[in-house]
């Protein structure tokens, strides 16, 4: 089972994200995106991302409200590839 | 319909809705409506803090060689601070402990409250390092025109739940002449007050503070003012937690998860809702202006500041369900605010700071002879 899928955020080029190396925000912060964000551990909800499709699993449980169709990218890792709107 | 502090009716707290059913009785935690708020009262609790664990001392050096502009900025925004906590560390207790009817809102809204009276706290702290006597800077928080409209429009929502609230628990529904004029009581009425309200507090809590919280991490980036900017930070993060509560709130009553005539309320008082928020965007401009009257400082300006608000008003509407109002302005023209808000970067470790009420460690640990001498064996 591969553990890199593809991220497209906002429309962009899709980004190689391996899921075994640090959340999701920072995966693409590694790939030069400017990301929103405060606390990066998923109490403040400023991370929050619109998911287009794709799975996400969350390794620390928010604790702020995630919307429907929403994500926080600062406590979660992909489990498909994602297109995103950040 | 009076309040009663132990309600002896039997009810069941898994099906009251989160305001204005039946008072709570039995704080009880084992069974939760919305477990989301012990969670928060969990997260909370772990980040406390005393404001005398941090070394303000070199504030003071800092702050006689800052300019007389700067110095403005930097007063004037910790008044401002002042009021905003002044202001949260009782209203949510008077406003909604009242009325809560969840075991675990209820214990949440104390703790929240608690917090913002450390917030308070440190102000003191802060400002008694800076001036022998700061009684002016205090004083001028109730004169302060510019402060004034600011505390104006964040407790009027306050003081008309409050006031319709007490009506409701002395005379009930219907029709009260108080003063010769008659207010009309009802329960779908304080709901819209209480909606209104709590959309303001998510406005201050959202916006406000942040306009704040920049102002201050401008100095720490020169590193000026770092002792005050480590209490902010600290602030900073609990106040975070209080604003997903207050987004908790009211995405539960938007989503239709608590109370269904709440979710109408939402619908029917959205655009008040969306008012409530652009005026503190304005607000908090006209502020940025104050602040800025007489030069801006390095790192910071009022045009700046207003991006800023700009921004994070994007961010904060988006969290509740409105759009973005201000499209053009999707990234942050602040991005060295972020490492101060991170709550990882945030460490409270008293040793560090050489505080001597460092409690632990305190009890008594030496033995004496004497101290076994009625031990018998």
């Amino acid at each position: 089972m591969t553990n890199t899928f593809k991220v497209k955020v906002n429309g962009g080029p899709e980004l190689a994200v391996d899921a075994t190396e640090g959340t999701l925000l920072e995966a693409l912060e590694k790939h030069q995106l400017e990301m929103n964000y405060h606390c990066r551990s998923g109490f403040c909800g400023a991370c929050r991302s619109t998911l287009k499709s794709g799975k996400v699993r969350y390794t620390t449980e928010p604790l702020a409200y995630v919307r429907k169709g929403d994500i926080l990218p600062c406590c979660c890792v992909p489990e498909s590839d994602l297109d995103l709107d950040h | 319909m009076s309040y009663s502090t132990f309600n002896q009716e039997q009810n069941n707290p898994l099906t009251e809705p989160m305001f204005l059913g039946n008072s709570v009785n039995v704080a009880r935690y084992d069974q939760q409506k919305h477990s989301i708020f012990e969670k928060l009262i969990e997260k909370q609790i772990s980040f406390f803090w005393r404001p005398e664990e941090i070394d303000v001392s070199r504030d003071r050096i800092d702050f006689d060689k800052l300019t007389a502009s700067e110095k403005h900025v930097f007063i004037s925004n910790l008044k401002y601070q002042t009021l905003l906590d002044s202001i949260q560390g009782r209203s949510p207790n008077i406003a909604l402990l009242p009325i809560v009817s969840l075991p675990e809102l209820e214990t949440w809204i104390e703790t929240w409250s608690f917090f913002e009276t450390i917030h308070s706290r440190s102000y003191t702290h802060i400002l008694r390092n800076l001036f022998s006597d700061p009684s002016e800077v205090f004083e001028d928080i109730v004169i302060n025109e510019q402060i004034k409209i600011r505390a104006n429009d964040i407790s009027q929502y306050y003081d008309d739940l409050i006031f319709y609230t007490q009506l409701l628990q002395t005379h009930g529904e219907g029709d009260v002449v108080i003063d010769g004029e008659t207010h009309t009581i009802t329960k779908r009425e304080i709901k819209k007050k209480l909606f209104l309200c709590i959309n303001s507090v998510n406005a201050l809590e959202a916006i406000r503070f942040y306009v704040s919280f920049a102002c201050t991490f401008a100095f720490a980036e020169r590193e000026l003012m770092e002792g005050n900017a480590k209490i902010i930070k600290l602030i900073a993060r609990d106040e975070n937690v209080h604003l997903t509560s207050t987004q908790h709130i009211l995405n539960l009553w938007q989503y239709g998860e608590d109370d269904p005539e709440m979710k109408e309320i939402a619908e029917e008082l959205r655009d008040e809702a969306y008012e409530i928020f652009m005026t503190a965007v304005k607000q908090e401009k006209q502020w940025a202006h104050y602040l800025f009257k007489d030069g801006s400082m390095i790192g910071l300006n009022e045009s700046m500041l207003c991006q800023y608000v700009e921004y994070i008003a994007n961010l904060r509407m988006q969290a509740i369900g409105f759009d973005a109002p201000f499209e053009n302005q999707r990234s942050n023209p602040l991005p060295w605010m972020n490492k101060y808000l991170v709550s990882d970067n945030v460490q409270v470790a008293p040793q560090e700071s050489e505080i001597t009420s460092y409690l632990v460690g305190q009890i008594d640990s030496e033995v004496n002879a004497s101290d076994l001498g009625d031990f018998d064996l």
